[in-house]
């Protein structure tokens, strides 16, 4: 007879149904930590580094607080080290032919599949994430995304014929994220022929691991170097002269807002209430459990928000099967929160969701996007021409239809206003780690004696500076703002030089005040230019250059008295003129997209125009500059508020007579003025979507 | 059985209101065994739970007094004696649900439980099983016919020609097939019939039970059944008045499976009685 195991509590199990613990193993986790003696350092060049001398931080079990392993705080000479090895690692890396790209790339998606078990146990014990998730979803996205990109490599030298990789990118991660938010970013740098340094809260081993298994591919060992540091090395990894781009990835609060039509509000309150009733909180590692916990900072984060929710008369619903102590907070649910609260503003913290009701769907959208947040949304509705509208109107970066939060490595993933403004993702996403071919590289130079508060505040005096000598009819003085010449707020001028050091004339010193009345300006204009059919856009750009033309000769003069020559300047308005053509005819041929990729459902990518741009002009090349900068902002359907040249604007101001009579009014603003100053107003406007900055390297 | 549905009017604007998120429903149906899985003495207690839910099911062409009456035998000592005795629960008088035989053969089924000694009840399918394309008067006479042999259930065919053309009916129970078609009982359609029963229960105070039948030959599938009931209806549904399994070699499986906890070995088929 066979040996018996007694299970003496079976008769109860029998009774209740209840679901009992499925506890993972993390003695893999642990086992590899100890291959490091629990004391982990950096991962650079293919090589665990582990300098003297250097401050430890523990990383915590967030359930438990128990102590895991020790990492190592960096310092600069670290940082140094590592950009130094990307920097070497980038120039046989971007030699390579996208082939061999791509299936370095394919390697790395087979190693995360051999040892897929050790990334989701360790990542779901050092942050407390729930491991179906991670197992699931993060570490089969994150090889979809290896896969995905290394197709994307394989054809980079055809498609993407006239762009190169940037060169070695830094990338900073807040002490939230996960490691899916890394792959992200790291796949499409890697396929395009970047190196990348990234810079680790140092608190999560995860990315040391996959920098472990990435260098011990072999071939090329220093594309990816991972470094465990404080954010306050983040500066000192921005200022290294080799790193091109730094990529921030900010921390996600991970609360949601729920918008509830009023007419299905009792019936949803009720099947939600249903729902979160069945939810199960525990340990990540177990794999019956829903939640896990984000350690005791978060708890009581979310503590903090209910209690104060609940003062402001909200009502609380929390329901789940989740242990009674901390760090394990319930799933909540917070209803009748007044809009003007200042809960109703926050962040909402995990695991915390807060309902609020609307009348009809106008509102819904209003209340939407009254938030600077801007990052997904969901939008869900029987009614298929209503969830359109709705999907259309929201100023999010991702919205989905019946469905959330579908991933996918084709689909660019993004945000809008606070949440961010660059793509991740998709074909689109790739050029973020590209330029166009043989840009002479930028050096980077982070000012050591840079004074944020005092750049830009003085305004010079402006003194009488001698007799106007110029042809006349002399240009229209004054600010353009609202499709007309108004005088500036400050009521001063500053004198304009030519070449020969005489005056030119007189241009308005345009101030914060009218800086403001220039974006109010463009606002006004800003929804009518972007419904504006791209037809219709084409054809006011195609106007422009035809009056450009028009005003050849007074141009030209202008120009030669900057010290151009005539045929030079005769040439350069011709091109100015071709290059509005060009951009009018870009206008017309760029639109929707709709793509197939691997979630149920069609993808429909809309190319939205931004809203208010701000342009400040390079000294050189006063009115090409001027018009090249100008056309592909309107042809994209946005609206400009322009800073023109220091040296010249008089020729921006030539081409603002034709705008006045062929744009609609705040289409295009010109301000005139002190650059500084100037740029200082409109980057510290919140209300202007970009900026786009050709002044000094300051 | 539970108290029978009451029944309410019908209402033609609740059915016109329907409306099912397909992608939606197929996502959670792909997630239902990932989400929830249970273990050692749990899972042994989930399988004696599911046994409790079969109804054990013989629908064959060469259906004969003979292996009626194994299988009446089969459902009143579903798992073996000493197993059950390893997880102390030889005494709770675990037995199937029901057992489910063609309406020729309930005479025979009767006997063989009344032998046995055994008082669960006797489902027959009816009305021109599994077509149903047979005369109403034929149908009600095979129903008359199988509750005078003993038959106190009776899984019924609806007629699909009426369903097509929007008159309904009501019922008791609902089951996912008859179990003879190409695809029978999957997750996503569970899960719209779950919730369907939930919202008539939501309107109407009414407990309707679910039968999934058909393609549920594993262990495992069983406990994800269960799971998705619990999930979605909760534990008042876990009882043999509102939830029957309809499977025939499923037994055999869980069989397996709880000598495979009691023991540590794997058996052959041959181990184990058959059914």
């Amino acid at each position: 007879m066979a040996a018996t195991r007694a299970a003496p509590h079976a008769c109860e199990i029998f009774t209740s149904l209840e679901y009992g613990p499925v506890p993972e193993s993390h003695a893999c986790a642990l086992a590899w930590l100890d291959t490091q003696d629990r004391c982990l350092g950096h991962y650079v060049n293919g090589k665990w580094l582990k300098p003297e001398h250097r401050n430890s931080v523990p990383c915590q079990d967030p359930i438990t607080g128990e102590n895991l392993a020790s990492c190592l705080q960096a310092q600069a000479k670290d940082v140094a080290a590592a950009v130094e090895a990307a920097r070497t690692a980038f120039k046989s890396w971007s030699a390579q032919p996208g082939v061999v790209r791509g299936q370095h790339l394919t390697r790395l998606a087979k190693v995360i599949q051999k040892h897929q078990r050790l990334l989701w146990t360790l990542e779901s014990l050092v942050t407390g994430r729930v491991v179906r998730e991670v197992r699931d979803g993060d570490v089969q996205l994150a090889q979809q995304l290896l896969h995905y990109h290394a197709i994307q490599a394989s054809t980079q030298e055809e498609a993407l014929a006239g762009w190169e990789p940037m060169g070695v990118i830094g990338l900073i991660l807040p002490p939230t994220f996960s490691f899916l938010e890394m792959m992200w970013r790291i796949c499409p740098a890697l396929a395009m022929g970047c190196t990348v340094v990234a810079l680790v809260p140092p608190t999560s081993p995860t990315p040391l691991l996959l920098a472990q298994l990435a260098g011990e591919l072999g071939s090329f060992p220093g594309i990816l170097n991972v470094i465990s540091g404080p954010a306050s090395l983040g500066p000192i990894l921005a200022s290294q002269p080799a790193i091109q781009k730094v990529a921030f990835c900010g921390a996600l609060e991970g609360g949601l807002r729920l918008l509830i039509q009023e007419s299905v509000w009792d019936e949803f309150m009720r099947r939600l209430q249903e729902r979160m009733g069945r939810l199960r909180s525990g340990q990540g590692l177990d794999g019956a459990v829903d939640m896990g916990t984000r350690g005791a900072a978060a708890c009581d984060l979310a503590q903090r928000f209910v209690h104060e929710a609940q003062s402001q008369g909200a009502q609380v619903f929390q329901a789940g099967d989740v242990p009674p102590k901390s760090p394990f907070y319930p799933p909540t649910l917070v209803s009748n929160l007044p809009p003007a609260s200042p809960c109703a503003q926050a962040e909402v913290p995990w695991p915390v969701v807060v309902a609020s009701p609307f009348r009809t769907a106008k509102e819904a959208l209003a209340v939407a996007n009254g938030t600077p947040r801007g990052g997904s949304a969901s939008v869900w509705s029987e009614r298929l021409g209503q969830a359109l509208e709705l999907g259309y109107g929201l100023q999010m970066g991702t919205v989905w239809i019946n469905a959330h939060n579908l991933r996918d490595p084709s689909v660019p993933t993004g945000g809008c206003k606070e949440s961010g403004c660059s793509w991740h993702g998709g074909p689109d996403g790739l050029y973020e780690y590209l330029r166009p071919s043989r840009t002479p590289i930028q050096v980077s130079c982070l000012s050591k004696n840079m004074n944020y508060d005092t750049f830009g505040l003085a305004v010079p005096s402006t003194l009488p500076a001698g007799p106007e000598i110029g042809p006349s009819p002399a240009p229209p003085y004054g600010l353009f703002v609202g499709g007309r010449f108004q005088a500036p707020g400050a009521r001063s001028s500053r004198p304009i030089q030519d070449s020969s050091g005489n005056l030119h004339g007189y241009v308005a010193e345009g101030g914060a005040k009218d800086i403001r009345g220039a974006v109010e300006a463009a606002h006004q204009a800003a929804p009518g230019w972007a419904g504006q059919s791209p037809g219709a856009r084409a054809g006011l750009l195609w106007a422009l250059a035809a009056a450009l033309e028009r005003r050849k000769s007074t141009l030209a003069s202008r120009l030669e008295r900057q010290g151009v020559e005539l045929k030079a300047a005769e040439a350069e308005v011709e091109l100015s003129a071709r290059r509005l053509r060009a951009w009018g005819a870009r206008a017309q041929a760029q639109g929707h997209t709709l793509q197939v990729s691997g979630l149920r459902g069609p993808v429909l990518r809309l190319r939205e125009p931004l809203g208010v741009l701000a342009v400040v002009c390079p000294d050189e090349w006063p009115l090409l500059a001027f018009v090249s900068l100008l056309a592909p902002a309107l042809a994209c359907g946005n609206t400009v508020v322009m800073v023109p040249s220091a040296a010249c604007p008089l020729l921006a101001l030539e081409v603002c007579q034709d705008m006045a009579t062929l744009f609609p009014a705040g289409l295009a603003n010109v301000v005139t003025g002190d650059r500084d100053h100037l740029t200082r107003c409109l980057a510290l406007h919140q209300d202007v979507q970009a900026l786009w900055y050709f002044g000094s390297a300051q | 059985m539970s108290a029978h549905n009451r029944g309410t009017d019908l209402d033609l604007s609740w059915i016109s209101k329907i409306q099912v998120n397909h992608p939606a429903v197929l996502r959670r149906a792909e997630q239902i065994q990932a989400r929830r899985t249970v273990k050692k003495e749990w899972q042994a207690a989930w399988l004696l739970k599911a046994v409790t839910f079969i109804d054990l099911t013989t629908l064959s062409g060469d259906d004969t007094s003979s292996n009626i009456q194994r299988l009446c035998y089969k459902a009143k000592y579903p798992i073996r004696e000493d197993l059950l005795k390893a997880l102390n629960m030889h005494d709770k008088g675990i037995t199937t649900a029901a057992v489910c035989v063609y309406p020729a053969r309930v005479c025979d089924a009767v006997r063989a439980l009344k032998a046995a000694g055994c008082n669960i009840p006797v489902a027959s399918v009816a009305t021109g099983f599994p077509a149903g394309q047979t005369h109403l008067k034929t149908r009600l006479e095979e129903i008359r016919l199988a509750v005078e042999d003993g038959a106190t259930e009776i899984d019924v065919v609806i007629n699909r020609s009426l369903v097509l053309t929007g008159q309904w009916e009501g019922s008791d129970f609902i089951k996912t097939s008859t179990g003879k078609e190409t695809v029978n009982a999957t997750f996503p359609v569970a899960i719209v019939m779950l919730r369907a029963i939930r919202d008539f229960f939501w309107k109407t105070g009414n407990k309707i039970g679910f039968k999934p039948a058909g393609g549920i030959r594993s262990a495992k599938d069983s406990l994800a059944w269960l799971s998705l009931v619990k999930e979605e209806l909760g534990d008042e549904w876990l009882k043999p008045e509102l939830f029957r399994i309809g499977a025939s070699t499923l037994l055999s499986d869980i069989e397996r499976q709880i000598y495979h906890h009691v023991t540590g070995r794997y058996a052959a088929y041959h181990d184990l009685p058959m059914s």
